[in-house]
């Protein structure tokens, strides 16, 4: 029998190792390219950045949970087009808020139950609804685009309390409260749970069904969510809302230490993963000026941070045996 | 306990019941109901329009079917596509490097071999699943691809290769004949290679495969490398098609693949799948937007393509699920 | 003492195996086991479930190797742990559950791996394939559609298939695993001849059946294991029925004093009130009319051999599946079909025969797989409480003497032993009033064994419902109140736990009726 040693178990080097290459690299830019640690200039330059963090929330619990939304970016197209027909159909923007959170919501609910009660590879589905919510928002809005949302609109992610915008701070209650969930609360255990293993969760009573559809609802609440700041900032909603952006929100997640097999993840890791994406970019924006620069750096950064992970995490279990 | 011997089923239940059957009767159904509207669909210039197009497709969706068979997945080949084709450019344009064809094109198809093989190794040895790989790969590569492009774009590609891709030989344009050679030399490893054979028998049941002694990592190897050189040789044969080369080709070329395949009839979760329901599902993907013209629609019908795109994925997979349930019956034991 | 078969002489031995040992954490499966396979005999191979028969297979195979001793064939030692190293020296196998490749064809499936080539080596010989595996099939008396993929094809004729690719790799010993599990009567005939027929080629069988019919008309010798010992090998003409049972089980004596110690004789003149009550329970295929209660207090043990429907009855009345036909009562009230969370509500809790992959959270650590059963319970206002959760962990350890020496390592660290008692105590915190076990003790060492037998026989003594699924009669025997035999889904015996012998319950497992 062996007795294993009461080393302590520390599971949060990944999150520790993060924030050394944060503090690295920030320091390294700052000494490469004075001037980068002002807050306006960061500030200024985030402007996508708002949009990525929310999805990125909802995005590392489904990670967590052993599964993956591909569909994040084009249900924001459809989202944004629901909200612009709304707003030209009434005039009034609560209701095209409302419409806009609600298509998100029921976007997500298709992925969930498909997922769920059909029993279907998350990635077939979302990949699916990848392009139909796309082609539905493309579809519905014939390229129009509709902007002229008021400027009281506007301001809702613009305005700055003490320098930082609002979007900002609704991103931070957001975090907070999504990642004491997670922390803290029965379901939040259980989604750790469900992604090491579905069936001992399932075992010991857990509804493995509810919380997956609960999770992708989820999702495409905080993609209408993200939707909504994003056409205000941009002051036009359009289709092509969103083009890309999954790729960046799942980048973020993984960099961030959720290990994209499932069970293991923090919303501390992800945040810090936000950050370190982002601030690479600007770095590599600013100091080479090369635009193409950012999207290799950002692709070989995940490619690379689960390699890594791999071979420790790999390393470790051929040590224990 | 006796188990159920399942009942014969009769030869017309079995093949009406298949992927392919469907998709052929819906290709079927769609080109009358268009050639009623105007029959000039049915035309000899329309007809090979619509298979030139194809042919990029087509030729990519072989080596994707091989790599989903294997329950993995490649969503780079559109930023591959690209890739290769800004090299091309490059290596070939009277404006850049003016190297011979001789050169330029072999180099090229070294290029996607070479990436494919990347992709593998990083899948086999490094244990990164392939859609985290891929998918960090669609951006770089795509950033790769803009950096290299310095901005501009590309023309000036040499004439011979211009023609070939797009009146052909015999007035069959280049691509269509190297799809139909490599379906047939795909056909050939599926059907006739102990290459081809693992590799559905290791979709089918990996525990089987280990238990017969079978090794992954060749396997997954080929079908990545094979993939990437699929896509350079599809870009050689597609791209100069067009006047000049972009950045943003082959933007979701690999949502199109994907989407193909799928429809055709390959499951993630197991070794099924042939290649002429990939093929029809092609043919029928590629139908849609010159459908949609021809119904005259309007130009409204056309933003509808990638709806139907997800909508039919989402139909092949569920009611390949729903199907599948029915057949396997009562549980195991 | 050991009594040979009749083909033991160098020349006319096939297989030797000598003094195996091979233990899986913690638990010794083949200890010290010695025999021989004649070449061209029918040699089976008789046990309980967990005698070691499964172990055994897997060492022959080359899916493991032991820990000690050597397996020796045609003079030359077999390459252990080489699944292909075996294959290569003659040893073929049919599971039970069949390794084919279900979407492949029969061609596919027998020489996969092994493909005939032609072309200098790159291309396949189709045809020549497509006419050796005709002639296989012909010579098994079998006319299968190549083309079809082997899962659409019947079970008789996907084993037909594994045969054959047996037979196409020369093999000289084949092992076949319980062949006729799942087969008609017919189907087994049939078998049965195509036995012979490898017989008389020359091939070697090891035939692991329960079937005892079926040993007797096919055998030439017959081995018996228990409890990973070897325990005789006798010519078939030497055995019946009875004695070959009693080899099986064995002495009884030990049973009986280890029962007294711990069990108490249930005096039930009071007619408890059931806390059980399943009616008419059927799903399709699996099991059938199954109706039994369970009262306050009352351990009700339930037999038969693997593959035999009980675990799966034990998931249906937890929820884990659902059924077609029948109904589960618990105090009262009628549970719906499919539904785990119903079934907690209502103070049910199972212990799953998957300790790792059902019922722990592997790599979670010992304390929250601990309270991952009740987690409501230790919430204030959506907020899990760390002190209670750590208290409760903390006191479960205590109670059921976990050897854990800090209850966040991850629970995967532990042995098998403390492995179960974190699984029943994950259930125990939940405070159930029935409680269903599914092989407690697999993979259990000695000790911590002794502590879960005295555990549930505490809990029932304070007035739990137990319902426990064994395949160690001695354990059985040890606990139950009453026992169950289920037999290809039915229950064939119902037996009093004081008076039942091994033999009565190994006899109605086998048989499907009380002798």
């Amino acid at each position: 029998m062996n007795q294993p040693r009461a080393v302590a178990q520390f599971n949060y080097w990944h999150e520790l190792v993060l924030f050394g290459l944060l503090i690295g690299l920030l320091g390294l830019a700052e000494y490469l390219s004075p001037g980068f640690l002002s807050l306006r200039g960061q500030l200024y330059l985030s402007r996508h950045l708002w949009v990525f963090a929310i999805m990125a929330l909802s995005m590392t619990l489904i990670i967590i949970a052993g599964g993956i939304d591909l569909s994040v970016g084009s249900a924001m197209g459809l989202c944004a087009v629901a909200f612009g027909v709304t707003f030209e159909m009434t005039g009034q923007l609560p209701i095209a808020i409302i419409a806009c959170l609600l298509t998100g919501v029921l976007g997500g609910l298709f992925n969930g139950a498909l997922i769920a009660r059909f029993k279907l590879h998350p990635l077939i589905v979302t990949l699916a609804t990848y392009a139909a919510f796309r082609g539905m928002a493309e579809g519905i809005s014939q390229g129009e685009s509709y902007s002229q949302f008021g400027d009281r609109f506007s301001e809702l992610s613009r305005a700055t309390l003490l320098g930082i915008p609002l979007p900002g701070y609704l991103f931070f209650v957001l975090a907070v409260l999504v990642g004491l969930f997670l922390w803290r609360t029965p379901t939040g255990r259980s989604i750790y749970a469900i992604g090491h293993s579905a069936e001992a969760a399932r075992f010991s009573g857990i509804s493995v069904n509810r919380i997956r559809i609960g999770l992708y609802t989820f999702s495409g609440f905080l993609a209408g969510l993200a939707t909504v700041i994003y056409v205000s900032r941009f002051d036009t909603a359009k289709a092509d809302a969103g083009r890309g952006f999954e790729l960046d929100v799942i980048t973020a997640v993984v960099v961030g230490g959720t290990s994209i097999f499932g069970g293991r993840g923090t919303i501390v890791g992800t945040v810090l993963g936000l950050l370190l994406i982002h601030e690479t970019r600007q770095f590599v924006g600013r100091y080479w000026q090369v635009d193409e620069l950012k999207s290799i750096v950002v692709g070989v950064l995940l490619i690379v941070s689960v390699l890594i992970y791999q071979l420790l995490v790999r390393q470790r279990e051929t040590r224990s045996h | 306990m006796t188990r159920n011997s399942k009942t014969e089923t009769s030869a017309f239940a079995r093949i009406t019941t298949r992927r392919e059957f469907g998709l052929a009767v819906l290709i079927a159904l769609i080109t009358i109901f268009v050639s009623f509207f105007d029959p000039r669909f049915l035309d000899a210039i329309n007809l090979r329009d619509i298979l030139v197009r194809c042919a990029p497709t087509a030729i990519v969706a072989c080596g994707m079917m091989l790599v989903i068979v294997t329950a993995e997945i490649d969503i780079s080949v559109g930023s591959l596509m690209a890739l290769t084709a800004a090299a091309m450019g490059i290596m070939l344009s009277e404006n850049e490097w003016n190297l011979s064809l001789w050169i330029g094109l072999p180099a090229t198809l070294m290029l996607g071999t070479a990436v494919g093989l990347l992709t593998g190794l990083l899948v086999t040895v490094g244990k990164v699943p392939s859609i985290i790989v891929t998918l960090g790969l669609l951006t770089a590569l795509r950033g790769f691809t803009t950096l290299m492009m310095g901005g501009k774009n590309i023309d000036g590609l040499p004439p011979s290769l211009q023609h070939a891709a797009k009146q052909g030989f015999w007035g069959i344009p280049l691509g269509v004949w190297v799809a139909a050679c490599v379906l047939v030399m795909t056909l050939v490893i599926i059907a006739w290679t102990p290459l081809g054979r693992r590799i559905f028998a290791f979709g089918s049941s990996r525990y089987a495969a280990t238990m017969c002694g079978l090794s992954e990592k060749p396997l997954k190897l080929f079908v990545f490398a094979y993939t990437g050189f699929l896509t350079a040789l599809a870009t050689i044969v597609d791209v100069p098609r067009l006047p000049t080369i972009e950045s943003g080709i082959g933007l979701e070329f690999e949502l199109l693949v994907v989407t193909c395949v799928v429809v055709g009839g390959v499951s993630i979760n197991g070794g099924r799948g042939t290649l002429l329901g990939v093929l029809l599902a092609v043919v029928l993907m590629t139908m849609i937007r010159p459908v949609l013209t021809y119904l005259e629609i309007g130009e409204e019908a056309e933003k509808w393509t990638k709806a139907i795109q997800g909508t039919l994925i989402a139909i092949a997979v569920i009611g390949d699920s729903l199907l599948r349930r029915r057949r396997r019956g009562g549980p195991r034991s | 003492m050991m009594i040979h078969s009749q083909a033991t002489q160098s020349d006319r031995l096939l297989l030797r195996i000598d003094r195996i040992n091979k233990a899986y954490g913690g638990v010794q499966a083949l200890q010290d086991v010695s025999f021989e396979v004649g070449r061209g005999e029918v040699h089976a191979l008789c046990g309980e479930n967990g005698a070691g028969k499964s172990t055994l297979i897997k060492l022959l195979t080359g899916v493991t190797r032991p820990d000690s001793g050597s397996l020796v064939m045609n003079q030359g030692a077999l390459p252990v742990g080489n699944v292909r190293g075996c294959e290569a020296a003659g040893i073929a196998v049919l599971h039970q559950e069949s390794t084919a490749f279900p979407d492949l064809n029969a061609i596919d499936n027998i020489f996969v791996g092994r493909e005939l080539r032609a072309a200098g080596g790159f291309l396949l010989a189709r045809d020549a394939m497509r006419r050796e595996a005709a002639e296989l099939l012909e010579q098994l008396g079998e006319s299968i559609d190549l083309t079809v993929p082997l899962g659409q094809l019947p079970l008789a004729q996907r084993q037909m298939v594994s045969m054959a690719r047996a037979m196409s790799c020369q093999c000289q010993l084949f092992i076949m695993d319980e062949p006729t599990a799942s087969l008609s009567a017919q189907e087994s005939q049939k078998m049965l001849m195509l036995v012979n027929q490898l017989k008389e080629q020359g091939i070697s069988i090891l035939y692991v059946s329960h079937r005892l019919e079926e040993i007797f008309q096919v055998a030439d010798a017959v081995t018996v294991l228990r409890d990973g010992q070897y325990v005789a090998t006798h010519a078939v003409e030497d055995l019946d029925d009875r004695k070959l049972i009693q080899l099986m089980v064995g002495r009884e004596l030990d049973e009986l004093t280890v029962r007294q110690t711990i069990s108490q004789p249930k005096s039930d003149e009071t007619q408890k009130p059931s806390t059980l009550k399943v009616d008419q329970l059927s799903r399709q295929g699996i099991f059938q009319d199954v109706s039994f209660s369970i009262a306050a207090g009352e351990i009700v043990g339930m037999a038969g051999l693997v593959g035999a429907g009980r675990s799966e009855i034990a998931r249906a009345i937890f929820g884990i599946d659902s059924y077609d036909e029948g109904t589960v009562e618990v105090n009262g009230e009628i549970l719906p079909s499919g539904s785990v969370a119903r079934a907690k509500h209502v103070g049910m809790a199972m212990v799953p025969e998957d300790r790792q992959h059902e019922g722990l959270v592997l790599p979670m650590s010992v304390q929250n797989n601990l309270t991952l059963a009740n987690l409501r319970d230790l919430q204030d206002f959506g907020w899990l409480s760390q002190t209670r959760e750590r208290g409760q962990a903390k006191r479960l350890i205590a109670d059921l003497d976990i050897r854990v020496t800090d209850p966040r390592l991850p629970v995967e660290t532990l042995s098998g032993g403390n492995q179960q008692k974190v699984v029943i105590g994950k259930w125990l915190a939940s405070m159930p009033n029935l409680l269903i076990l599914d092989e407690p003790t697999r993979g259990v060492d000695v000790a911590a064994k002794a502590q879960v037998h005295r555990l549930i026989r505490e809990l029932a003594d304070e007035g739990m419902a137990t319902l426990m699924i064994s395949s160690e009669l001695s354990e059985i025997l040890t606990l139950s109140d009453r026992i169950l035999v289920i037999h290809q889904g039915r229950i064939a015996a119902e037996f009093e736990g004081a008076t039942a012998t091994q033999e009565q319950l190994l006899h109605a497992a086998l048989v499907g009726s009380a002798p």
